[in-house]
């Protein structure tokens, strides 16, 4: 209570109008749209859409010139409104005629909203890019068979009307294996082929790359850290200090969703956030004694328990960026594994990477040493250690 | 064909096969594995307070919180503040090079996308319910809360906000320490509210 009589006092006070006439946009973006939305979408206070014709003009003039002083005079709709945004009381902002005039022709005719042109929000982005290499290989090869019979059969067909002995496809392909050169370069070609594919699957065991599971909030990386540019240690905030880059629990999506509760692919997965917290979107309040619930995300990255690796270490003291690891995160709509996550990978990268020595103080005399041992070469992550085994596996 | 077969088979959804799945998915619970512990569900008890962080800034959420740590707190004396036997070794906070750089790094992380990197409100968040965020060198509009302009902040008050969260924006206590707090504050206030004067 003392902190809605507070509001009223402040309101009360007097904001000065020093500023000279202005738009009607350039008045609700100063003074309206910290808590206000142009569109019927509530935040603070309600929506704006269409309040020029819900209330008549002389009632939000009163509203918006004190709006305390009017709910204290007893009017049913300012209580009303007032009630049902938690007893918040509006500031008081002072406006002249001029200023009211630009103002409410604004909120009459606000920007039309644009639509955000990306049909792809949804992953079908998939389906745009057409067959992958693997199903045009297979439709060449079936056209080269296809193509074979034909010309066989053209062969033959031709021989026929020369009334020559004709040969049958399978007397042909059964001829050709006669031959023992045939045949052992048949038997070589299967064999090759067999190995290959052998090495190649078993190679691939427990190698996700790629891995793309289907995750239980379609949260799209492109639109959350490309088009707003919201930092990746923002959310996966434990990157910088500990052995996991943390998976944001709900609170972290609340810091922006509390105000945010439509995006381009509509309410329903933000929803799932609410759901998760007990966030009511209508009264922007978490709902009393909610029994919260965890989003089960996926895990894509998973190394062995065998093999020991720490974000920190990677973040902070040797300074990449998330993306020399995780590929073109800020592009993906859905997140999939770009790297191997293999030894042979890890080991890669530690025989090429330079260590960072400038401003790291930790290993400062170890690495003046270094300097003096390895002068003139490039010192890489091997040279300090990078490759014993016990650095990874213990 | 067989081989061109066998790899457009490869389901991108399911990570398919494991050597030996016991040592990727060991007994003792991992950060994020699931578990099957019955009554567990890892949320503290409550009133608990992890280790090292017991909290010096007393105020509370309200308005009233706000005000009283804008008048009262202010900035830690020191940091990295470490007893080497009786030898007190401590790097001051303020007037700190180093400190300035860190809060830097650390705006850029968690208030540059809303707030603009040069502390304008300018930032790359472009969604409707953003789009007043304040700049932190306005000396003229009085804001609303603290009845001072944001050019004239106190380190408490933008202490509160991080910490508590105000209007739009959520509370930022979870993602940065009590010191990495007071790093943001510092460069705040040292480089943004005077930004371009």
């Amino acid at each position: 209570m003392i902190f809605v009589r507070y509001f009223i006092l402040l309101s009360l006070f007097v904001s000065l109008n020093i500023l000279s006439a202005q738009t009607g946009e350039e008045i609700f973006k100063r003074d309206c749209a910290s808590c206000h939305m142009i569109t019927d979408a509530k935040l603070i206070g309600p929506g704006l859409k269409g309040v020029t014709e819900k209330y008549e003009r002389e009632w939000l003039v009163k509203w918006i010139t004190n709006s305390s002083e009017f709910i204290a005079s007893g009017d049913e709709r300012a209580i009303a409104i007032w009630e049902e945004y938690n007893k918040i009381a509006m500031p008081a902002f002072y406006y002249s005629d001029d200023e009211f005039e630009a103002l409410f022709s604004y909120l009459e005719n606000p920007p039309v909203e644009e639509v955000v042109a990306d049909a792809d929000v949804d992953g079908v982005v998939v389906a745009e890019d057409g067959m992958d290499a693997s199903t045009q290989l297979m439709l060449a090869a079936l056209a080269l068979l296809i193509i074979s019979w034909v010309l066989i059969s053209v062969k033959n067909s031709l021989k026929e009307s020369l009334n020559e002995e004709t040969v049958s496809v399978q007397q042909s392909i059964l001829s050709f294996f006669k031959k023992p050169i045939n045949k052992l370069f048949s038997v070589l070609f299967v064999a090759i082929i067999g190995i290959k594919l052998f090495y190649d699957v078993t190679m691939g065991i427990a190698v996700t790359t790629n891995y793309q599971p289907k995750q239980p909030i379609a949260f799209s990386h492109k639109l959350h850290a490309g088009m707003q540019g919201v930092d990746c240690n923002y959310c996966h905030s434990s990157a910088r200090t500990s052995k996991h880059s943390g998976i944001p629990s709900a609170n972290v999506c609340m810091n922006c969703h509390n105000a945010v509760a439509e995006g381009p692919s509509g309410t329903e997965e933000i929803q799932k956030i609410y759901d998760a917290v007990g966030w009511d979107p209508d009264k922007r309040q978490y709902i009393e004694g909610y029994r919260q619930k965890p989003i089960e995300w996926i895990r894509i990255h998973n190394l062995p328990d065998h093999a020991y690796f720490n974000h920190s270490q990677h973040v902070s003291v040797a300074g990449l960026e998330c993306q020399d690891c995780h590929g073109p995160i800020q592009e993906m709509e859905e997140v999939y594994q770009y790297s191997e996550l293999t030894m042979g990978w890890c080991i890669d990268c530690h025989r090429e990477s330079a260590v960072m020595m400038a401003d790291n103080e930790y290993y400062d005399e170890m690495h003046k040493k270094l300097k003096v041992k390895y002068a003139g070469e490039k010192i890489t992550v091997d040279k300090i250690g990078g490759l014993e085994c016990g650095k990874c596996h213990y | 064909m067989l081989v061109t077969l066998c790899y457009s088979c490869k389901d991108n959804t399911s990570p398919g096969y494991e050597y030996m799945p016991d040592m990727y998915r060991t007994p003792p619970i991992e950060t994020y594995a699931e578990h099957t512990i019955e009554g567990y569900d890892g949320i503290p008890v409550e009133g608990t307070i992890a280790r090292g962080k017991l909290s010096s800034f007393k105020y509370d959420g309200t308005t009233e919180g706000y005000l009283i740590a804008g008048e009262e707190s202010t900035y830690p004396d020191s940091i990295y503040k470490v007893d080497l036997g009786g030898k007190v070794k401590s790097i001051p906070f303020k007037n700190n090079q180093k400190t300035l750089e860190e809060g830097e790094k650390l705006y850029g992380i968690f208030c540059a996308h809303c707030h603009g990197i040069n502390g304008e409100g300018d930032g790359s968040v472009t969604h409707p319910a953003y789009s007043a965020v304040p700049a932190y060198n306005d000396s003229e509009k009085i804001r609303p809360r603290a009845n001072i302009p944001m050019s004239e902040l106190k380190e408490g008050h933008i202490y509160h906000a991080i910490t508590y969260g105000l209007n739009a924006m959520g509370p930022h206590a979870s993602l940065l320490n009590e010191e990495e707090r007071w790093k943001v504050v510092l460069y705040i206030q040292e480089k943004l509210q005077n930004y371009g004067k």
